[in-house]
């Protein structure tokens, strides 16, 4: 029996045993893989450079690609477009995409040491330069990138990283070259049906805003079906806090959008943006209309689902939002063809003297984009397959498709086919997931909304004449009431400002051992806890609690917050406009 | 499975007997020891192993260099967290939040485990049991949003129930009340994790003999009495083990309930320690001051666990160690 019995009892503890060799064994191998995998990329990267001389290398190649965004409709390059880039250049992406906190996400895979091939990782590049992760373009866009160097223009001298190291480690592929914008998503929203009930008064400054919920919510306290209808709601979950809380404030008062800061645009003078005497007014604006009882007052609790479900019910009279942030909601009204409940836009200021700085432009946002990483197995073939993305014939791909299934060229001029046009506006994640289209414009270098390519057709889908054909019949009414045709008429016009020569600060990279990641986290908690507490004080109250809250920014360092700032913007200045 | 073996009689007398009857124990448990030896190796390999990354908290640590490449620092990241005032005020979170955890993970589990134990209709039991432990298999995120729900000033079940009765005229915005919070947490967490806690204590309350309530009952004890002098006692060493257990997990509570539940109202009594390492760690790539806090909390936890055992190897004549 004792014999019998001590081999499982063996046998098992050296399975268990080898298992775990055998982990950790896998561990070292991957340890060991690559520095190896690196040496052979740098290895491999000279000898093709030279043998660029043959016809182009269409070989299958996957590359990995990993970025911040996530595109829920990525096919992994089984759409239409998607084989069609494949069959041109050979290359395949295999996606990775960040779920949850992208940030957090690029920084555990900027330390790992295994880098995908191909990385989009916005500011947080900046921890992969400082890893020596991502590799400088600068010699490869020479070589290899004409579209690239087509494209990009004179705007090419604002990829260069920093003073310090002027290489190439980013293709900026969030902007688009030459962006106009042409339609207008923030600024104040009212639903159709309120204008339309109070004959379309004039929607200008905070006091207009407020006169029409409060003149609606007095005639129609309810909805046809009896719920109570909610004067204005805030979405203050999580990061939607700066579109719907703390970005108007400035937006509102004349400041344009830098992140937490207002820079002037002369004297480039930094300061943390709640500081502005203006700024208090707008919350005490706020706070008056949480004290009327027109501020919903879950606003501050909510979570983004509820904030939805309840845009959605359609009860909601005036937003203080970005389009894309409660698009979802306002899909639903328009399915259920509540269309006098879906939104227009209104450029509201605190005041007249202000102007509503939407459209502040910034000139081309070089920063978030595409980097190849050190361990990239052939940087060749990929900065040509990014170029390759650039060129005029990818373009049109990646925004129109392709040509006789998705769009036709009548008489010189490219139209998508109505069918196919149809589908892309009711039925538009399907389609994206089958056509490709929308799928690979942050690969690379494009031109923006507005551009048009040799043969006099715009490079995107988004153009004035295009714009109207999505509008509702409510809303071109309302427009016509306002003697617009696009929200963005509206608005005071991108001329009306001086160019930011430093683009917006919210997209200058801080380096990862800076001070002022820990101080502006700090101010961040403090305001975040802050303002919502003086929005729904009592108004007597509220000086007090403002008071607090800058006694509380001045002890978290705000000033040297705006210094270190200052010096990030001066160098920015420097490295876009020398 | 450490309790049983501290009072198997065995053991204990190999201790008293000397050095060199370890070796002859050791011989004669030799299967034992070699069915352990995998678990040791593994608690090794994934605990103590992993250890020598302490040392990233000395210095001002970067990624794509090696750890010997680094900047010393000393004990510089420490002196920073013990400087700032958000680390003491997400200590007294997490302390406040874990204590009133522990006092409500020890009485309503026990007193819901001792009653279902008096029920004598077995389905009606089985029945109880198993959907008292559901909300257990919920996930945070799921459960968050059904008790936002039920919290919510608009169309709440709390509120609406409340106003029906008349207690509230105008609903409460229950999760806007930095107060309630830690409450909220504390009772959320009793609602989901109720049914579960109780089981281990139903298992042990099976374990104590039948003749032992029959006894009573012939002297006369009522069921209260039975329930207090037999009941309570037969698992009273289960509930310490398992309160020596987690009065060591004390800090380490984790953040998902806190991070799910909480919002910018209340963030002064959410933040956890846990939330404070994520945000000021790991989220800004401090990886150094993220260890360091990390080492702070294994310290504390090993501490405190030492202090529990203590106590009560000497008030209760119960220990894990």
């Amino acid at each position: 029996m004792a014999k019998r019995r001590k081999w499982p009892v063996l046998l098992m503890s050296t399975a268990l045993f080898a298992g775990l060799l055998a982990g950790c064994g896998g561990k070292d191998n991957n340890g060991s893989a690559s520095p190896s995998g690196s040496a052979a990329a740098s290895g491999s990267a000279s000898p093709s450079a030279s043998a660029s001389a043959p016809a182009e290398d269409l070989k299958p190649l996957t590359l990995t690609y990993y970025s911040e965004d996530p595109n829920p409709n990525w096919a992994n390059m089984q759409d239409e477009t998607g084989k069609y880039i494949t069959e041109k250049t050979g290359i395949t992406l295999d996606a990775e995409f960040a779920v949850g906190d992208a940030v957090q996400k690029s920084a555990l895979i900027a330390t790992s040491g295994k880098y995908p091939d191909l990385i989009s990782a916005k500011t947080s590049i900046s921890k992969f330069v400082d890893a020596g992760a991502v590799i400088d373009l600068t010699d490869l866009i020479d070589k290899y990138g004409p579209n690239l160097k087509k494209v990009y223009g004179d705007e090419l001298k604002r990829l260069r990283y920093s003073e310090d190291d002027p290489s190439i480690y980013v293709l900026p592929s969030y902007a688009g070259v030459g962006q106009t914008y042409f339609e207008a998503g923030g600024g104040f929203e009212l639903q159709h049906r309120v204008v339309k009930e109070l004959g379309y008064p004039r929607i200008r400054t905070v006091q207009d805003f407020e006169n029409a919920i409060k003149q609606y919510l007095a005639k129609h306290p309810t909805d046809e079906n009896g719920n109570k209808n909610i004067g204005l709601t805030l979405n203050a979950d999580d990061w939607h806090m700066y579109i719907s809380v703390t970005n108007p404030a400035f937006l509102t008062t004349g400041g344009a959008d830098d992140g937490e800061f207002n820079i002037d645009v002369d004297t480039y003078k930094v300061t943390y943006h709640f500081l502005r005497p203006e700024e208090k007014e707008y919350f005490r604006w706020l706070n008056h209309m949480n004290a009327e009882g027109l501020l919903d007052k879950e606003s501050f609790v909510q979570k983004y689902d509820q904030y939805k479900a309840k845009v959605a019910s359609g009860r909601v009279l005036g937003l203080i939002d970005q389009l894309w942030d409660y698009a979802d909601g306002e899909k639903a009204l328009k399915a259920a063809g509540k269309f006098d409940q879906a939104y227009g836009h209104y450029p509201v200021t605190l005041n007249e003297n202000f102007k509503d700085t939407s459209f502040w432009p910034t000139g081309f946002m070089a920063g978030s984009g595409v980097a190849i990483s050190k361990t990239n197995p052939d940087p060749v073939r990929t900065i040509k397959f990014l170029d390759w993305l650039a060129s005029d014939e990818g373009q049109v791909l990646i925004n129109w498709g392709i040509e006789g299934k998705h769009y036709t060229v009548e008489n010189g001029k490219r139209v998508m086919i109505k069918e196919v046009n149809d589908r892309r506006i009711n039925d538009g994640t399907n389609f994206q997931k089958e056509s490709g289209i929308g799928n690979y414009t942050l690969l690379s270098a494009h031109y923006g909304d507005g551009v048009k390519d040799p043969t006099g057709n715009y490079y995107t889908l988004k153009f004035p004449e295009q714009l109207t054909n999505d509008y509702s019949d409510v809303e071109k009414e309302v427009l016509k009431n306002y003697g617009a045709t696009i929200w963005k008429d509206l608005f005071p016009k991108e001329e009306e400002f001086k160019v930011k020569p430093w683009g917006a600060a919210w997209n200058i990279p801080i380096p990862s051992d800076s001070d002022s990641t820990v101080i502006e986290e700090k101010l961040k908690n403090i305001t975040w806890k802050m303002i919502p507490k003086a929005i729904l004080a009592k108004p007597e109250e509220f000086d007090d609690i403002w008071d607090d809250y800058v006694s509380q920014l001045e002890k978290a360092d705000v000033h040297k917050a705006e210094e270190l700032r200052a010096e990030l913007v001066k160098a920015r200045v420097k490295l876009w406009n020398e | 499975m450490k309790a049983v073996s501290a009072r198997n009689p065995d053991v204990s007398l190999s201790a008293k007997t000397g050095k060199s009857n370890f070796w002859k124990v050791a011989f004669r448990n030799r299967y034992l020891y070699a069915m352990s030896l995998p678990f040791v190796v593994w608690v090794f390999v994934f605990s103590y192993y992993p250890l020598w990354g302490w040392l990233i908290a000395f210095q001002r640590w970067k990624p794509g260099k090696s750890i010997w490449e680094q900047k010393w620092a000393g004990l510089d990241q420490f002196k920073t967290l013990f400087r700032d005032d958000m680390f003491y005020q997400v200590m007294r979170n997490t302390l406040a939040m874990s204590v009133m955890g522990l006092v409500a993970t020890f009485t309503v589990p026990i007193l819901f485990a001792v009653l279902l134990n008096e029920i004598r209709n077995m389905f009606f039991k089985r029945a109880v049991q198993t959907i008292s432990y559901l909300p257990h298999f919920v996930s945070w995120a799921v459960a968050t949003s059904i008790i936002t729900r039920m919290l919510a000033g608009e169309n709440g079940v709390v509120n609406d129930f409340l106003m029906w009765l008349g207690i509230l005229h105008e609903p409460i915005q229950w999760m806007g009340k930095e107060h309630l919070f830690w409450g909220i947490v504390t009772v959320s967490d009793a609602w989901k994790e109720t049914g579960w806690n109780a089981i281990i204590y139903l298992a042990a309350m099976a374990g104590i003999g039948p003749e032992l309530y029959e006894a009573a009952k012939v002297d006369g004890a009522s069921r209260l009495r039975q329930i207090w002098h037999i009941t309570l006692p037969g698992i009273r060493s289960t509930v310490i083990v398992l309160m020596i257990l987690s009065i060591g997990h004390l800090i380490s509570i984790g953040f998902e309930k806190q991070f799910l539940l909480g919002n910018n109202l209340v963030r002064d009594y959410s933040q956890v320690l846990d939330l404070y390492s994520l945000q000021y760690g790991l989220q800004m790539s401090r990886y150094s001051f993220g260890t360091a806090i990390n080492i702070f909390n294994s310290v504390v936890s090993v501490i405190l666990l030492f202090a529990a055992n203590g106590l009560f190897k000497r008030i209760a004549k119960e220990s894990i160690m």
